[in-house]
């Protein structure tokens, strides 16, 4: 007898009784139906979230920032000088830091207080800003150019990006320069002044408890009008761009984009040379974060908190994390977030499959029941194959293979019944967002790994179901089976 | 006489029934030789179909050996019984048990599942055998729209599309009318003729004279009787 033989005879058994198979089939579709939809989103999601990330390249972006003190160490600044140093480590391609500030901007006759982010061309060229909802990125770190965000389209009411490009873009900050301060307070012949500031920990600054001794301290006395001096002594510094891009603003967790991207040297004319007033503690920051100092070495004295690290395709994150983290770094990597996305997907996959088999027992039950009923039917035709030669292994395969037909039948319109489910989840997700003016993604997926598993578990579960009810079959004794009435 | 096909020694059947011991087959030894039409009577009872089982290996001995054609039946694995079962004797049963779903001809090809011949084959075996017992014409039909003759005449073809060596016929004319077990009885006898060895068992006198020169009598489970008539002769 060959396994043709097997599926011929099992099918001709179940195709005879239509309802009954066609019932217990049915609660294997509901089953695996179930299973697939359900999986088919988590898996649409891992994928969409990979694609994602994949076109940001964020992949191989490792976001560091500055290492707090501990009891052992100090902590470690993210300056110039650190990101010379991280361009130097093996396995990495770009570096360049997040330098962000506050400007007023003029925009199709809207005035409006935006932030701004300085850029080189390199930096602006890699996958992290490739979106382009239109136009272009800006040719040179000095060109009068600038990109701006959907964010920024939005805060101006606007609804098409093509109508910002070629638009011209007026940023202007008010800046403390520092000499101006120096000449109005050295007017007031307070010769003190440049040496008790020296005086003063910059880089304290920040611990809140000093800076308020500090203040308080100085409180009515040349620190006070110092502030004071600053306050009077700002020069508006404007700079006139021409849009050239609209990038999709999307964010990505700790990695943001302003609404505004500038050339770097056209950054650092902005914002490079003084700091912004808008209040006194933003300037004590600014000093803090040596933006200004009494010396002239400037550039690199400039701390920044947070500095995005590009690798190689072919370096791995572990490594680069491991050395950066050893400098007393604090880092964060999205392939590693990913990472975790999966593990959490792995939990939501099992949870799934743990519903999925839960119905799928429930649906066994039917099929062990399906089964028993027929085989007390067919009590006689047993007996009848055993005394044509059939072996109670035959006998067994025979039932198990009929169960297995079960299961696989039912598996495989589960499979399209769920996809059918899926899609029309897509469907209306996707309705959803186009509604809600986000660009519709599918978010549900049917791998070949997900068609497999689905088939073989419905069709290995059914074949469980039928252990018991194709033993009792094998058991049978013909003689019995075969007498009289 | 030729070599036996069947032989049997002090062959035992016991059923335990409560308490009590049921002995089907009580030391029977028989030989049957190739060619031989045997008929075996006796009253309700004693142990026609519980021997024909045995022989048929469809049932286990108590005690006792069966060999056919020099094998020893209780040497044979499950899987050899099978065989023996699949490839060299044909069962007739008194209740036809013919599988109600298939036709006539998908019955008949049942027998084949376990036999070498190849799948395609089967098919054309199956039907030109109905067409010799007649039934060319019934092939598509169900047991249920088939007369209790023909029914009978299927489960025949059934037992002998796989060429048996033997064929076990057990009351096959049981439950017909007598023009149909006339019927049956003449296909018995023509087959005989062309040399197949038939075991047939019946408690109808007539038909075992009619049909057999070998009548073996059983009574609870012993052979009481074994007398050969000549060729040509008739019965007592
Ligand atoms: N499975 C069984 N369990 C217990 N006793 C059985 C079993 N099968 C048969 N018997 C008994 O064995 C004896 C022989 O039965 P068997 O069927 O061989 O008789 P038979 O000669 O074929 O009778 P009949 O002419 O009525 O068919 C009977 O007494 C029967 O009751
Ligand atoms: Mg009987």
């Amino acid at each position: 007898m060959t396994f043709r033989d097997m599926i011929d005879l099992a099918a001709g058994n179940l195709w005879r009784m239509k309802l009954r198979t066609g019932l217990t089939v049915a609660g294997v579709v509901i089953a695996i139906a179930a299973f697939v939809a359900m999986l088919s989103f988590g898996a649409g999601n891992q994928r969409v979230i990979r694609e994602q990330f994949d076109e940001l390249g964020l992949f191989s972006m490792v976001i560091v920032r500055p290492g707090e003190a501990t009891d052992t160490t100090v902590a470690t600044e993210l300056t110039d000088s650190s990101i010379t140093m991280f361009s130097q480590l093996e396995g990495v391609s770009l570096v360049y830091p997040y330098d962000a500030f506050q400007l007023t901007a003029d925009v199709l006759d809207t005035q409006l207080e935006a932030s701004a982010q300085a850029l080189t061309v390199s930096a602006l060229h890699t996958p992290f800003f490739s979106d382009y909802r239109a136009g272009r990125p800006f040719t040179s770190d000095s060109s009068h150019e600038a990109v701006v965000t959907s964010v920024l389209l939005q805060d101006l009411g606007l609804e098409n990006a093509d109508t910002l490009i070629g638009s011209q873009l007026i940023l202007s900050v008010r800046q403390s320069v520092i000499d101006s301060a120096l000449i109005h307070l050295l007017d007031l012949g307070d010769g003190g002044f440049e040496r008790r500031v020296r005086a003063i920990e910059f880089r304290k600054l920040r611990d809140a408890d000093y800076r308020d001794s500090i203040l308080s301290a100085e409180l009515g006395s040349a620190i006070s009008r110092f502030v004071d001096g600053y306050m009077n002594a700002t020069v508006p510094v404007a700079e006139t761009l021409t849009v050239v891009g609209v990038l999709n603003g999307r964010r990505h967790g700790r990695a943001s984009v302003k609404q505004i991207l500038l050339p770097a040297s056209i950054a650092r004319r902005l914002a490079g040379s003084g700091f912004n007033i808008g209040n006194p503690s933003a300037m004590v920051t600014a000093l803090a974060s040596g933006r200004i100092s009494f010396q002239t070495n400037g550039e690199d004295n400039r701390t920044y908190n947070q500095v995005t690290v590009l690798m190689t395709e072919t370096a791995s994150y572990e490594k680069l994390r491991d050395t950066i983290q050893a400098m007393g770094y604090n880092t964060f990597s999205f392939a590693e977030q990913f990472k975790e996305i999966r593990r959490a997907m792995i939990y939501f996959n099992m949870g799934i499959g743990l519903i999925g088999l839960i119905a799928l027992i429930t649906a066994s039950l039917g099929i062990a029941n399906t089964m028993i009923m027929s085989i007390m039917e067919r009590t006689r035709e047993i007996g009848m194959l055993i005394s044509l030669g059939a072996t109670s292994g035959d006998i067994k395969v025979i039932f198990l293979v009929e169960s297995g037909v079960i299961g696989a039948v039912g598996a495989i319109l589960g499979i399209i019944f769920g996809w059918l489910i899926s899609r029309l989840g897509s469907t209306i997700v996707q309705t959803i967002m186009e509604h809600e003016g986000i660009t519709p993604i599918d978010i549900f997926d049917l791998p070949l790994w997900l068609i497999t598993i689905a088939f073989a578990f419905g069709t290995v579960v059914a074949v469980l179901a039928g252990l018991y009810p194709a033993s009792r079959a094998a058991r049978i004794d013909p003689v019995k089976a075969l007498r009289g009435e | 006489m030729t070599t036996p096909i069947i032989r049997t020694e002090s062959l035992t059947r016991f059923y335990q029934r409560g308490p009590h011991e049921v002995r089907a087959v009580d030391g029977v030894s028989l030989s049957v030789s190739t060619g031989e039409f045997v008929a075996l009577v006796g009253a309700s009872g004693s142990g026609k179909t519980t021997l024909l089982n045995l022989l048929a290996g469809l049932d286990t001995p108590t005690s006792g050996d069966i060999w056919s054609a020099g094998t020893r039946l209780c040497d044979l694995s499950a899987r050899e019984l099978a065989r023996y079962r699949a490839q060299r004797v044909g069962v007739v049963f008194q209740t036809f048990n013919l599988v109600g779903h298939r036709t006539a001809l998908a019955n008949v090809e049942l027998a084949l599942y376990f036999t070498d011949i190849p799948r395609h084959e089967r098919r054309q075996h199956a039907a030109r055998l109905l067409e010799d017992l007649g039934l060319g014409d019934r092939l598509d039909h169900r047991p249920a729209d088939l007369s209790g003759g023909e029914q009978q005449r299927v489960a025949l073809a059934r037992a002998l599309v796989k060429n048996p060596t033997v064929l076990f016929a057990d009351e096959p004319t049981g439950n017909l009318d007598s023009d149909n077990s006339d019927k049956i009885a003449d296909l018995l006898i023509d087959l005989n003729r062309r040399g197949l060895t038939i075991v047939l068992v019946t408690h109808d006198q007539e038909l075992a004279a009619r049909c057999a020169r070998r009548v073996v009598r059983m009574h609870y489970g012993k052979i009481v009787d074994d007398s050969s008539t000549e060729p040509g002769e008739s019965a007592p």
